[in-house]
Order: structure tokens, then sequence, then C-alpha cells
């Protein structure tokens, strides 16, 4: 059932528009482009790895995944009204659809990544078996995170947009236009919080073994998904009635 | 995980215990005084608790058909959607012996922009049928419905009565042994009501369970065996379907709710943005 769901959001979104498929190529490309002609180009500051569109381009495709899925997480509930009055399938399915969908998406982006390997001529170490933990990793965080905003916003009407800010904030918070390594130390123990730290990191210790430098970040990162499942879950359980009887 | 749970030992259909639902509705902060004088400026909303039902105790038996006797807005939607579990009540517990489909706002959960045929699955799926299962009879629910030449066009802006026929057809296809239904009993014109009542009196004749509501009271009297009357949130009467009807008629439409069917309208294009 949720594979026919989530089929038909794709399907949805792929014949409605003209260039389909390669819009989900063009949006994530477009963005690494203008960052790395800002920072690489233009100010030709150092703050992540070399060669930096790479570096770009990897954290930039699970990023979009990202603020996609949470965003669209928080109406996942309003925009199936009429499905979840009649729906006797678990509540959480609509959340997983959203995350899933983006997911989706996600992979169907990862030429992006070839093209800018092939680009900058640089191959991945044996590290890069890591890429797919950092995806599991990043689905789970999203998943609790889809549970604990899509239900907030049975208390919170407006909470939609301030996950929007909260987006913007993290987009600069969290290293995806720089590495984790070149902050200063004194502020590396509030950064690793912030589970998308460990995520990134994973995404791209398969192209620069640097960013190991602190394992401890990932754990942290680990332990902070975890939570964050734990409340989703707690929490969407907490307010299912009030879900359902908004509906 | 799941959000139904059954207990398949119960000796009735659908049982309510001390069932109670409220809602919150939000009013502008009104009424004098210089204290919230202030916040009444500001158009502040102030939190108003109503109780739709209150502390419903009665049961369902397996293979009756009851009618839900009440005036439009009087919680009956709530309590079909209660034995449904499509809704969750604020106190007391549903049980329910085996999955109840709700025949309630099936209609508009049809997707236009969807096809005939994923409508089905869709809608199918929604209501507990496993894919397979609608695979198998994809094709005898569209003859149902009358659409079989155009399973694979849009819905679009087909007909409310095409929708209301395909909408009855993929209920009655769901193999279970309990209904809730609000209104359609019997939908469609001439010829399809009366396919209609075969349908329906066949499955009661097998031993399905329906709890109906409905403003039509011929449609009651012929089909119910007994009726529960609602009144102010709680239960007045459990009576025969004839003395039911009859209270009806003596309430005084005491609409207490405006119908708030202001659905928020699908943003479906223009979200995220973001970066």
């Amino acid at each position: 059932m949720l594979r026919m769901l989530v089929l038909r959001d794709l399907q949805k979104t792929y014949t409605k528009l003209r260039l389909g498929y390669l819009w989900t190529l063009l949006e994530p490309l477009g963005m690494s482009i203008v960052l790395w002609l800002v920072f690489s180009v233009l100010l030709s500051r150092h703050i992540g790895q070399q060669p930096y569109a790479l570096f770009i381009t990897i954290a930039i495709l699970p990023w979009w995944w990202f603020t996609k899925g949470v965003a669209q997480s928080t109406r996942s509930f309003k925009r199936n009204t009429n499905a979840l009055r009649i729906s006797l399938l678990p509540t959480e399915i609509w959340v997983l659809r959203v995350v899933l969908v983006s997911m989706i998406e996600f992979f169907f982006s990862l030429p992006i990544i070839l093209v800018a390997m092939i680009f900058t001529r640089t191959i991945p170490g044996p590290l890069i078996i890591f890429y797919p933990v950092a995806v599991l990793a990043q689905f789970l965080l999203m998943y609790g995170l889809g549970l604990l905003v899509a239900s907030g916003v049975a208390i919170i009407p407006d909470l939609d947009r301030i996950v929007r800010i909260c987006m913007r904030a993290l987009f600069y918070l969290s290293p995806v236009l720089y590495s984790i390594t070149k902050i200063p130390d004194h502020v590396q123990p509030f950064a690793a919080i912030n589970p998308l730290v460990g995520i990134l990191g994973l995404y791209r210790i398969g192209f620069w073994t640097e960013e190991i430098e602190t394992p401890w970040h990932y754990a942290v990162s680990f332990v902070v998904v975890f939570l964050v499942i734990g409340a989703g879950l707690f929490v969407f359980k907490k307010l299912e009635p009030r879900i359902l009887k908004g509906v | 995980m799941a959000r139904i749970r059954l207990t398949p030992d119960l000796s009735t259909m659908i049982e309510f215990a001390g069932v109670g639902s409220s809602v919150v509705r939000q009013t502008r902060r009104g009424g004098g005084g210089r204290k919230h004088a202030l916040r009444r400026m500001a158009g502040e909303f102030q939190n108003e608790t109503e109780w739709i039902l209150r502390d419903i105790t009665t049961s369902v038996g397996v293979g009756e058909s009851v009618a839900l006797i009440a005036l439009p807005d009087d919680g009956r939607e709530e309590l079909l959607r209660l034995a449904a579990g499509t809704l969750i009540p604020d106190t007391g517990i549903v049980r329910r012996k085996d999955f109840v489909v709700p025949f309630v706002g099936v209609v508009p959960a049809l997707d236009r922009s969807y096809t005939f045929r994923q409508n089905i699955y869709i809608i199918g799926g929604l209501l507990g049928m496993t894919p397979s299962e609608v695979e198998s009879k994809v094709d005898r629910i569209a003859d149902e419905a009358d659409v079989d030449g155009r399973l694979d066009k849009y819905l679009g802006n087909a007909r409310p009565i095409v929708r209301q026929k395909l909408a009855w057809a993929i209920c009655m296809a769901v193999e279970t042994r309990a209904y809730a239904i609000e209104q359609l009993l019997v939908v469609g014109d001439g010829e399809f009501r009366e396919h209609c009542w075969q349908q329906v009196e066949q499955k009661r004749a097998d031993g399905v369970t329906f709890l109906v509501s409905s403003d039509n009271d011929d449609d009651l009297l012929r089909f119910c065996d007994r009726a529960i009357v609602l009144g102010n949130g709680s239960v007045i009467a459990e009576t025969t379907v004839e003395d039911g009807v009859a209270l009806r008629k003596e309430m005084a439409p005491t609409s207490k709710r405006k119908k708030e069917k202001a659905r928020i309208e699908e943003d479906e294009e223009g979200e995220y943005e973001d970066l």
C-alpha cells in the first residue's frame, strides 16, 4: 500500500512537469554551481576540502532531500485530510510516504555526483562504503523529525513557518558549505549535537579521509538520531487523537 | 504501530464503553470587562472545549443492522468514525471484533488527479484491502460502478453520481464483517438503487453488521433492526426503528454546530523552496 502511494506521488510529479526528471537534476545542480562560484571562485576561501565543487555537491544533494522532506512532512496530514478520514491504516504512513518520496528523488539526483566527479577528476576511496550508512541514518533522522513536526502542527498551527526558518538556520549551522574540521576547536563540542554533522561527514569520508579526524562526532550524531526518532514516535503517539480529530 | 486493535473474542461486534469525544473550538475573545480589553482588540482567540459525545455506552451485536438516529451534526458522524477507528475517543474505549469499514467521507477522498483505476487501488487500500485483493476485484468494481470503459482516464470532474457509485462499489468490495455508513446506504438512481438494495440485503443475510445513519427514514425503516437515538451527544433511547424515527421528528432542530466544511485547500504546488 505504501509502495503504491509513493509510486503515485512520483508519477504525479514526473508527468506534470514538462522537463520532468531533468528538474530533479537541475535544481540541486544549479544550487551547487552557484555556491561553488561564490565560495571558491569569487571569495576563494578554503572553508572546505578540495576540490570544492565536488565537496559541496556531495552535501547539497542530501541537504536538498532533508529540507524537502521535512518541509513537506509538516503538511503531510493536512494534505491528506480526506484520505485520513477513511484510512484504516496506521497514521504514520503519511509521514513515511513523504520521506520516502523525497528519498527516491534524492536517489534520482545522484548522477550529479558522477558529473562532479568527472568534472573534478576525483575518485572515491574505499570508505565510500559508509555512504549507504549515511543514507540510512538520514532516513531515520528524517522519519523522527517528520513525525515530530507533522504532529506538532496539531497544536501549533504556524509550525510550518517556524520549520522553514529553522531549516534556513540549519543550512548554515550544518557543515554543508564548510568542513567540520575547519571550525574553531572550542565550538566543536556544540557542533556535534547537530546530527547532520555526523551524517554529512559520513557522506564525505569516502572522498576525504580527513573527515574522520573526529570520530566522536559520529557517535554523538547517532545518539541524537535515535533520540529524535524516539521523541518523534512519542510525541506522535500522544498527539494522534488530536491529529485525527483535526481532519 | 497499527492504530486499530481488534478484540476477536468480543461477543458483540462493536462495543462503546463510556466513550466521549470533544473538540477544541477557537472563538474570538468576547464579552466585556476591562481585564481582557486589550486581548479582545488584538483579536486573541479563546479555546473552548465542546463535548460532542458524552459517555456513550452501547453496543452493536454481530449481524445486527442498527440505525443511528440523530439530528445532523449531533455527533453521529463522530460516532460512526469512532466505531470504525478513524477517530480516537478522548474518554472511554471502543472495542471491535473485526474491522469496521467506514463509509463516511469516501466520496471526497476520491482524488481527481488520479485515474479511476488508481482511485480504486488507493481507496481500497485505505479501507483495508491488500493490493493483490484489489487487483483481483478491480474489474468487478469497475463493472459495478459502470466505469469499466474509462478505467485509465482521470477522474477529473466526473459527475457526483459517478463518484458515489464508484465509492460505493469499492466499499462493498471489501470483505468485512461490519460497515459504518453515513447517509449513503444506497446511492445512484433508479436501477442502481435497486442493485444497492440487493447487495446490502445480501450482505445482511450473510451476517454482516451495519451501523447506519441516514436522514432518509424510509431507508432506515426498511433496513434496520433497531435504533440508537442520540441527542445532545448522549444516547437517549435504544428502541425500535419506528420509535426512533418518531423521536427524531420530535426533536427540535437545534443545530448547535455550523457546518464547518471549509477544508484547508490542498497546496500542491509551491512547497519548500528552502535554502
